[in-house]
């Protein structure tokens, strides 16, 4: 599991590349919570993610959690099929505002 | 002449500064990470509070049998000095594990001049005091010709010279059990990465068909019993188990060299007494004093059925015929253990003895299997064994294995003995399955082994032509079903095994999965509801989801659970 950050617009782009499971999501689940902390609008881009689990999308719903409790914005961005097969099976693909691409979040704000 | 108020405005005066110098120097060593810098920077305020010409501090060394000089103040330097813990007045002082005041050194027939006549120092009176916890004593604070005034200590420095000891001899003892735990802590990581070396020196869990099996329990971290197996090109199968006498790293790194020279001696040498003669030569020529190795050697044949072993020195192996009620055969030693000399083994090797499989079983293990301890605190032994094996002889070679070590090892770490047996059987079993299993895989409890889970049992599906996203599905399923053994069934990450099968029978893909973790509370693994948005819980709600039949039970062992799923693809 490896990731990138950068600042585009005042918004955090956080991209990962790899597997989030049982042994990543922890370093996934930091990565998040820091960049929630230090800015409201976080894009999560989820283009070189094939599969996640649900210790990932645990993860994804607490660094959501965090930002809501500072009314900030967290979305994710071109979540792959099959990760986004498993959002619909924890039931979130309608709680998480999901973009096709980065730019596309951009475009709408964050 | 002062008058009896200014007397005791003087006295609260010195209480108050004695207070605050012991306040100093616990606050000093309570921060200090450095535990000798401290105690030189409390001797000189020690000395130079109690108006001291010099001062030096002595610590116990080479088990209690010298003094050591840690550090001093003053003019004359004997840091580094030693004398005999019971010589001079320090050494009094240390032995007594009292502190004393002597107002005339050449009076006391205990003063050892030596010092005073190397340096030139002349030493009038001495103030002694222990740096003791209790009976503990570490050494002595030892103070030189009181300045000023009469020029002799008096009773109140004595008191306050045994308190700031006091209190500098537990920062000692704290500091030193600090750098024991540290050290500690060292040597159990290291033992931890040994440990990994050496399961890595047995073979990998082999499919549920396969003739050859078995399991290693170490007592502690690391293990000197081994097994191994491995296929030859002409298709047998060769095998050995061994228990290097003693514990700890000095047999595992014996256990370490044994295991290698089987493996890279076995697959040259074809007579299982000879391959034990030339290990025993190999052995003999580096083997530490004391040493050595019982073990077996042999060959399975699995076209003629024939087991051909040699047995050094090693507890008898047995033979369980297929018909029940069948005597047993157990095979003694009939050869010394590897490692004594190598002038005991005949020139053509250790003696062997061959046997047909024939439908029965045959079984080696060391004697951490006889000699382990049941539940009740009474011995399993030979009998033990043998019951438990006929007993279980309707269930699969690794089932049987298994029902044995989960009688002595009960997961509370309190082993005596490594526990190691391995297994020759062809007879299935009634829990063997029809068909050959598409997976099946056995593995520690980690999470860093869950992406090989889900690689295997991607590729198997990929290779039945199951549809791709049905697939990707039931991958998630059995991972997240492995996350709750790890977190749930264990509690945590652990080197117990989880074991995989999965199977493809027309449409239904079944999977079976089992720990060795005690019996779960099968009413507690529901879904929960998902209309609350938080983190956790949602393993259990997607295997539920995915999966078409989901059972949860406890094996019959007592011990270890199994998860049955089924997926139908059609």
């Amino acid at each position: 599991m490896e990731h990138t950050q950068r600042e585009e617009n005042g918004c955090t782009i956080v991209a990962f590349t790899g597997d989030i499971d049982l042994e990543s999501s922890p370093d996934v689940r930091r990565v998040l919570l820091d960049c929630v902390k230090a800015n409201d609008s976080v894009i999560v881009d989820l283009s070189g993610v094939d599969y996640i689990d649900s210790s990932g999308v645990a993860s994804m719903v607490e660094a959501f959690q965090t930002t809501r409790a500072g009314s900030g914005q967290f979305s994710l961005a071109a979540v792959s099929e099959s990760a986004l097969r498993v959002l619909q099976l924890a039931r979130l693909d309608k709680v998480f505002t999901i973009y096709g691409s980065v730019e596309e979040g951009l475009a709408d704000g964050g | 002449m002062m008058n009896q108020m200014q007397a005791d405005a003087q006295n609260a005066t010195q209480l108050g500064n004695s207070l605050e110098l012991l306040a100093d120097m616990g606050r000093d060593f309570a921060g200090s990470g450095d535990i000798d810098a401290t105690l030189v920077r409390a001797l000189e305020r020690i000395t130079d509070y109690l108006n001291a010409e010099g001062g030096a501090l002595f610590l116990l060394a080479d088990d209690d049998r010298l003094l050591t000089c840690h550090s001093c103040v003053g003019e004359t330097e004997i840091t580094g000095i030693t004398l005999k813990s019971d010589h001079g007045i320090v050494g009094r002082c240390v032995q007594t594990n009292t502190g004393e005041i002597v107002r005339d050194v050449s009076k006391d027939p205990n003063f050892d001049s030596s010092v005073d006549e190397k340096t030139g120092f002349t030493t009038k009176s001495i103030l002694c005091a222990p740096l003791s916890v209790k009976d503990e004593v570490l050494g002595a604070i030892e103070l030189i010709n009181k300045k000023g005034g009469d020029n002799l200590f008096d009773p109140a420095d004595l008191t306050l010279l045994e308190v700031l000891s006091n209190s500098a001899a537990l920062a000692i003892l704290n500091a030193r059990m600090a750098e024991r735990l540290v050290e500690q802590e060292k040597t159990r990581r290291e033992l931890e990465l040994a440990a990994e070396i050496q399961r890595n020196l047995l073979p990998s869990a082999p499919g549920p068909d396969h003739p050859i099996d078995g399991i290693n329990i170490p007592a502690r971290t690391v293990s000197g019993d081994f097994y191994d197996f491995f296929s030859l090109p002409d298709g047998r199968i060769i095998f050995c188990l061994g228990d290097v006498s003693g514990k700890g790293m000095n047999a595992a790194l014996l256990m370490a060299k044994t295991a290698s020279l089987f493996r890279c001696l076995g697959k040259t040498i074809n007579s299982p007494g000879r391959l034990l003669g030339v290990i025993n030569s190999e052995i003999c020529e580096t083997a530490t004093r004391g040493m050595f190795i019982t073990m077996i050697a042999g060959y399975f044949d699995p076209d003629t059925d024939e087991i051909c072993f040699a047995n050094a020195g090693h507890e008898p192996p047995l033979y369980l015929p297929g018909e029940e009620n069948a005597p047993h055969q157990s095979f003694a030693a009939e050869a010394p253990p590897i490692g004594i000399s190598p002038m005991v083994v005949p020139e053509e090797g250790y003696p062997e003895e061959k046997i047909c499989l024939d439908f029965g079983s045959f079984y080696v293990f060391t004697d951490g299997v006889t000699e382990g301890e049941m539940e009740d605190g009474s011995m399993l032994g030979v009998s033990g064994v043998i019951e438990l094996l006929n007993k279980g002889r309707a269930r699969s070679l690794q089932s049987r294995l298994h029902g044995i070590t989960q009688r002595l090892d009960r997961g509370d770490g309190d082993l005596h003995d490594d526990i190691t047996i391995l297994g020759i059987s062809r007879a299935g079993g009634a829990d063997r399955n029809d068909g050959t299993p598409l997976v099946s895989r056995r593995l520690p409890a980690r999470a860093k082994n869950l992406k090989t889970i889900r690689t295997v049992v991607g590729e198997a599906l990929s290779e039945e032509k199951v549809d791709e996203k049905i697939a990707a599905e039931v991958v998630l399923a059995i991972d997240e079903a492995c996350q709750n053994i790890i977190r749930h069934a264990y509690g945590k990450e652990c080197d117990k095994d989880i074991s995989l099968e999965v199977h493809l029978r027309d449409d239904r893909l079944e999977v079976n999965l089992t720990d060795e973790a005690p019996p779960i509370d099968l009413e507690a693994v529901k879904p929960r509801n998902l209309d609350e948005i938080r983190p956790g819980g949602l393993g259990t709600h997607f295997i539920s989801e995915i999966m078409d039949e989901v059972t949860y039970s406890h094996l019959e062992s007592g011990t270890g659970n199994r998860l049955h799923m089924v997926k139908t693809i059609s």
